[in-house]
């Protein structure tokens, strides 16, 4: 998806979308989709429970836990695949004209009630995990979507090089 | 006259609810049959005997002693049963039971039984075949509501997360799961462990009827106090603020 920029220079803003309930695979896809089609999107990250694909603990570990295996989603044109039961989804937008596009694709990808919340929701100063893991020279975008001990590599998916504006977290 | 004993005071449908769950007076709202809740506990293949411990009590000769002779044991004690667990999670939105009143249930009306609560989860022990009578008893009550409340052994959380979008508790190790049927169905014991066949614990309650049979005291239901949907303080809540003064002052002056 390439992003048009406005012609104003408005400041990126950060927001959180906090649905009332756990989201689905099919209801992701839809909300991610409806959220990828408003524009505007600098950044991504989902964030929620983790769905771990063996039983991690007691008499059963090891076990497979199939219900959570190939849960995919697809997203730009990408398929990526589902880790964590979804629970918040986290923005960067190029500015705030953009807030109203994903309140409505919000509106119509959800039927239960969600809160859009507006905030610092991304660092941007490199902690000393990232410099092992990025090195010196970074991309600040990619600075607090991954969890410190995940793989960049299976955690992190580059939706659009083009711009170079569209990065999401699973 | 008879005793009759006042479990926990307050007019709200929270208050007479956990009176309901201490005294042991519950409403049986579905049949699960004990082969399927001896699968679902997963300590031992339904119809197998009961590995023991000891021998019967009654081969044992048990010492003379006064408290012995005074007490009867239980049936899974007399025969020397290993001590097994159940243990329930329940969903903070609106789950008929809590933690603290699943272990004042246990603590009251089961005989031999070892309740242990915790912040969203709450385990019973006991000998093998008194286990699985009150765990029967617990699934087949209004204790429990097959989409907020499931038997979890490990890896329990879930109380409170949101819930998923069929209105299920989330369950990391997916035990349950919800039918095309709109019943509910187990699929693996309480720690993960596939079953032989799904088995089928019923439909859910409704919103509004698990608003009703709740102890849970929420702002957005009946409140416990606070600003948010305040009510009229009630017996309890008057009580309890009076021990919390009395604790604090004693607390900070002992004289």
């Amino acid at each position: 998806m390439v992003t048009i920029k406005s012609d104003t220079d408005s400041e990126p803003v950060q927001v959180e979308i906090f649905p009332s309930r756990f989201l689905s695979p099919e209801t992701t896809q839809k909300l991610l989709n409806e959220i990828y089609k408003s524009g505007g999107i600098v950044r991504m990250m989902i964030q929620g429970p983790n769905l771990p694909r063996t039983v991690t603990y007691g008499p059963g570990k090891g076990l497979p836990i199939e219900e959570h295996r190939n849960l995919l989603v697809e997203v730009g044109g990408e398929v990526l695949e589902l880790r964590v039961k979804v629970g918040r989804i986290r923005l960067e937008l190029e500015g705030e004209e953009f807030l109203p596009g994903i309140q409505a694709a919000c509106e119509r990808a959800l039927p239960f009630g969600f809160q859009i919340k507006r905030g610092k929701f991304f660092r941007e100063i490199s902690t000393i995990s990232d410099y092992a893991k990025y090195g010196k020279d970074a991309d600040k975008r990619i600075l607090g979507l991954v969890d410190p001990r995940a793989k960049k590599e299976s955690a992190l998916a580059i939706l659009s090089e083009k711009d170079s504006d569209e990065k999401e977290e699973r | 006259m008879a005793y009759t004993p006042q479990y926990y005071p307050g007019n709200t449908s929270v208050g007479a609810n956990r009176r309901k769950h201490m005294s042991g007076n519950l409403e049986k709202l579905r049949d699960i049959p004990e082969a399927d809740v001896v699968a679902i506990m997963g300590h031992r293949a339904p119809g197998a005997d009961y590995p023991s411990t000891h021998p019967p009590l009654k081969e044992m000769g048990e010492p003379d002693c006064p408290i012995r002779q005074l007490v009867e044991p239980t049936p899974g004690a007399a025969a020397g049963d290993r001590v097994r667990y159940s243990q329930f999670t329940d969903s903070m939105y609106f789950a008929p039971s809590i933690p603290y009143w699943r272990s004042y249930w246990a603590a009251i009306n089961c005989r031999g039984a070892d309740p242990g609560t915790l912040s969203g989860r709450q385990i019973i022990e006991a000998r093998e075949r008194d286990i699985e009578a009150y765990t029967k008893k617990l699934m087949d009550s209004e204790m429990t509501d097959v989409s907020r409340c499931s038997m979890r052994g490990c890896t329990v959380h879930g109380h409170s997360l949101r819930l998923e979008e069929n209105g299920m508790m989330f369950d990391m190790l997916a035990r349950t799961e919800m039918g095309a049927d709109g019943n509910v169905y187990y699929v693996k014991n309480q720690v993960g462990i596939p079953l032989d066949k799904k088995i089928n614990v019923g439909k859910p309650m409704s919103e509004e009827e698990l608003k009703k049979r709740t102890t849970i005291f929420r702002y957005d239901n009946i409140s416990f106090g606070g600003k948010v949907g305040a009510r009229k303080f009630d017996e309890a809540l008057e009580a309890l603020h009076h021990m919390w003064e009395l604790r604090t002052k004693w607390g900070f002056r002992p004289e």
